[in-house]
């Protein structure tokens, strides 16, 4: 039997590797292992190598002090965290099954003669294929922790026993799990018993460690380090150093310092692996039920998905208010909004925004004035900032309540009598509503902090303030629709690759593919962008010594928003044209 | 009403779809059929102007596909096999995002009676994902209905339906038809043909091997035999083989 099944596992290994590298063949797939390659080979492999050719460094900064034994501060640590996940999945268990099956195996294997207990083999050394490439992936990252000892073999054995025991405890908790509720004990009672055996820990080691605390010394305020290695000794006392006591024994291969140490780690980590593993296997629970349910969810994820909706998450859809009435006649783009907003959150309401805009006014204003040094003016102007970057940069590849979101959909959409730039335009006025909206928000917090701050700024003069405030937040929407437009078009003039990266899971083809279409959003944006920053950049040198600084601005504002909606309009116009000559099943032929 | 000249669909060195051309005027019924692969749904595809075709042309209601477009479409009403739907709109708001597309101004006197029609209106405030496959078919015809298209197109009109859902969906076929539309509709459900179509056209790897009303491509292929079953018809001029 473990032969047929062993037969499956390997067949289905081996001709997923061989599509992989037959889909090399095209162009898409060849370049982006390529550039997926080269970036693994730049930021892991030949930095991996210079470190193995040279000694290695002393250690890591916070390892300043050689006194301190960071091995055992680092095992507390990694015990603690693998006794947090243990705790997790057995006080909220997700509603998945102990072992995950396909369709095509739950249709195979379920009604043919093979026993429980020999799936559960059959899943349990299925995972390993994962897990084995997980360990070498964390291997690469660990090797740039310079306070690890041993090698890379030790590491990546290291992070096998950890990541096989923390799937065989997951699996044999969910299945300890079902077995208790066929048994009759209740989620709320074993919430209530877990939450009291964790509450019961904690206090217990509270109340030890209030008792018998080890003092705070100068010497443990020497450093990061030395103030880690004092809280690890917090930890482990009482009854969680007993709790941590399996864990620390499988992190132990990973972390050990040298040969010697590895194997003396080695033998009681295989020890509790193999204890896990009979565990899991004598788990006498059926699973077959909850893994029917999650198989034809997962189908239907995968279908979903290669339809072109890549929507996350499995919660059902509610049906909403509309955001605003919507008649029978006028523009059809705003049709597209109307649509689009009622995908999104129900937060995204222009009540919403509002009530935020003021409370951000109110609180602002209000910590402005308690504190006189500046410094909460400071802070909110810093995170305004951080924010407002981050959400015009990283924002078009999360608000996607556009055409990428609608692929799925391309044959009804052409069918609409619509120029191919109005539904792509109003494809998009969803997304720009709410980055925008947000960059307003954090524009306003920004531009009250730096009032509230007062004259730290010479040339931003309490006069000056709000023009370049309206200014600012005039070029927002413009910007905003560049960013969302360059992705669409990726969309739109690249199809079949667009469509690859948005497959799930991987290889590093696909990962390459994503990586040049980073890239290729900000390569495109800075050209776009550079005749309207040289054109306004050169307008407020040369006319503000004419007409003043406000003036100036103003000016090159309105000649940047000239040029910006210019480049938007040609875009659209274009890939309009591109979307009603698309066709995606010859984009999307092998 | 609609008229087809000499359309090919190329992908690459294949041809799907080959130099077809035919007409369907108001109040006719034009069933494609063919063997899996021969080029049903990429033609309707191509003359609904969903895809562009690689040379021929489609006229609607009198307006160039390719170079018209958006007059054509607003005369037009395609189905596809699966009802393709939004997942946060409801049935009503189905209704009124279609009716702003196509600017119809009175859609909610218009919807309430083919919510009606369709046995939907009960289902008003529910979201696709709460109906059930029958249902949703439904609302895709309503949604297609909303504006009154004078040239319609089914893609396997009957799949995953019940047998009240084809009775249901055959008489709506036969009424828009009587009310003068003209539809073109495709299927492997010869008897739907037999039922509900005045005109069959076959298709073979692409190319149109038959065409007519029923009465004349039976008799094409009939070869003096009386009775013979539009089954057998089929078989005899696809010559029994897929594509």
């Amino acid at each position: 039997m473990l032969g047929a099944l062993l037969y499956l596992r390997l067949t289905s290994l081996k001709n997923l590797l061989l599509s992989r590298v037959r889909r090399l063949k095209q162009p898409k797939y060849l370049v982006g292992a390529i550039v997926g390659i080269g970036y693994f080979y730049l930021m892991f492999f030949r930095r991996f190598g210079a470190m193995s050719s040279r000694p290695r460094p002393s250690g890591l900064s916070l390892a300043a002090l050689p006194v301190l034994d960071l091995t055992a501060v680092f095992a507390t640590i990694g015990a603690l965290a693998l006794l947090v996940i243990a705790a997790f999945a057995w006080a909220l268990p997700s509603d998945k099954p102990g072992l995950a099956f396909t369709e095509a195996e739950v249709a195979f294997l379920f009604s043919a003669p093979i026993s429980r207990r020999w799936l559960i083999h059959f899943k349990v050394l299925g995972a390993q294929l994962r897990i084995l490439l997980s360990a070498l992936f964390f291997t690469l990252i660990s090797s740039q922790w310079s306070f690890l000892g041993g090698n890379a073999l030790m590491h990546a054995v290291g992070w096998w026993v950890l990541l096989s025991a923390l799937n065989l405890h997951l699996t044999g908790a969910a299945l300890t799990i079902s077995r208790l509720v066929e048994g009759g004990v209740s989620t709320t009672r074993r919430r209530v018993l877990v939450a009291g055996l964790v509450g019961a820990v904690i206090v217990g080691t509270v109340a030890m460690t209030w008792q018998s605390a080890p003092a705070f010394t100068p010497r443990d305020r020497a450093g990061p380090g030395a103030i880690l290695a004092y809280v690890a000794r917090l930890i482990d006392t009482g009854v969680l150093h007993w709790l941590l006591w399996p864990g620390k024994l499988l992190v132990g291969p990973f972390l050990a310092s040298g040969a010697g140490a590895f194997f003396r780690a080695l033998g009681p980590a295989l020890l509790l692996l193999a204890a896990h593993y009979f565990w899991v296997v004598r788990s006498e629970t059926s699973f077959e039920e909850a893994s029917i349910a999650l198989a034809e969810k997962r189908a239907a994820r995968v279908a979903r998905i290669r339809s072109g909706n890549f929507q996350l998450g499995t919660a059902k859809p509610k049906a909403r208010r509309e955001p605003f009435h919507l008649r029978g006649r006028g523009r059809p783009e705003l049709a597209f909004l109307w649509k689009n907003l009622l995908s999104t959150r129900p937060y995204f309401h222009w009540r919403v925004w509002l009530v935020t805009a003021g409370l951000i006014a109110w609180g602002v204003t209000w910590g402005g004035r308690q504190d006189p040094s500046g410094l909460f003016a400071g802070i909110v102007a810093t995170f305004a900032a951080l924010f407002a970057g981050y959400t015009l940069l990283i924002g078009p590849q999360l608000a996607r309540q556009d055409l990428r979101g609608d692929l799925s959909n391309t044959d009804i959409l052409k069918t609409y009598p619509l120029a191919g730039w109005q539904l792509l335009l109003g494809q998009l006025l969803t997304p720009i509503a709410i980055l925008t909206g947000l960059l307003w928000l954090a524009l306003l917090a920004a531009a009250l902090a730096l009032a509230a701050r007062g004259g730290t700024i010479s040339w931003l003069t309490p006069g000056f303030r709000p023009t370049a405030g309206l200014c600012l937040a005039l070029t927002v929407p413009p910007l905003v629709t560049l960013q969302l437009l360059v992705p669409n078009a990726a969309a739109l003039v690249f199809p079949a690759w667009f469509q690859a990266t948005r497959q799930r899971g991987g290889g590093i083809d696909l990962m390459g593919q994503r990586l040049i279409f980073g890239v290729g959003q900000m390569l495109t944006m800075v050209l776009a962008l550079v005749p309207a920053v040289l054109v306004a950049g050169a307008l407020v040198f040369l006319t503000q010594w004419l007409i003043g600084l406000p003036a100036a601005v103003v000016l090159a504002t309105l000649v940047v928003l000239a040029i910006l909606v210019g480049e938007i309009w040609c875009g659209l116009w274009w890939l309009g044209g591109r979307f009603e000559k698309l066709d995606l099943s010859a984009e999307l032929r092998p | 009403m609609i008229e087809v000249h000499a359309l090919t669909k190329r992908y690459g060195d294949f041809t799907a779809v080959r130099e077809l051309s035919f007409t369907v005027q108001p109040g006719e019924v034009l069933g494609l059929v063919g063997p899996n692969g021969a080029g049903k749904t990429t033609s309707l595809r191509c003359i609904a102007g969903i895809i562009p075709a690689s040379s021929g042309t489609a006229r609607i209601a009198g307006h160039e596909v390719a170079t018209e477009p958006v007059a054509a479409k607003r005369a037009l009403a395609f189905f596809p096999d699966e009802p393709r739907l939004f997942d946060y709109l409801t049935v009503r708001q189905h209704l009124n995002f279609v009716a702003r597309i196509y600017g119809v101004a009175d859609h909610e006197a218009i919807a309430q009676p083919l919510l009606d029609e369709l046995e939907i209106a009960d289902k008003a405030d529910q979201l696709p994902g709460e109906l059930s496959r029958g249902m949703k078919q439904k609302l895709a015809i309503a949604c297609g209905l909303l504006h009154g298209p004078r040239v319609m197109f089914f893609d396997e009109p009957l799949t995953g339906l019940d047998p009240l859902g084809i009775r249901r969906m055959k008489d709506s076929i036969l009424k828009r038809a009587r009310d003068g539309a003209a539809i073109v509709l495709s299927s492997h459900l010869l008897h739907l043909l037999e039922e509900v179509c005045s005109h069959v056209l076959i298709l073979k790897q692409g190319e149109k091997i038959a065409h007519g009303t029923l009465a004349e491509v039976t008799a094409q292929f009939a070869q003096g035999e009386t009775g013979v079953s539009l089954e057998e018809i089929f078989i005899r001029a696809t010559g029994g083989t897929e594509h």
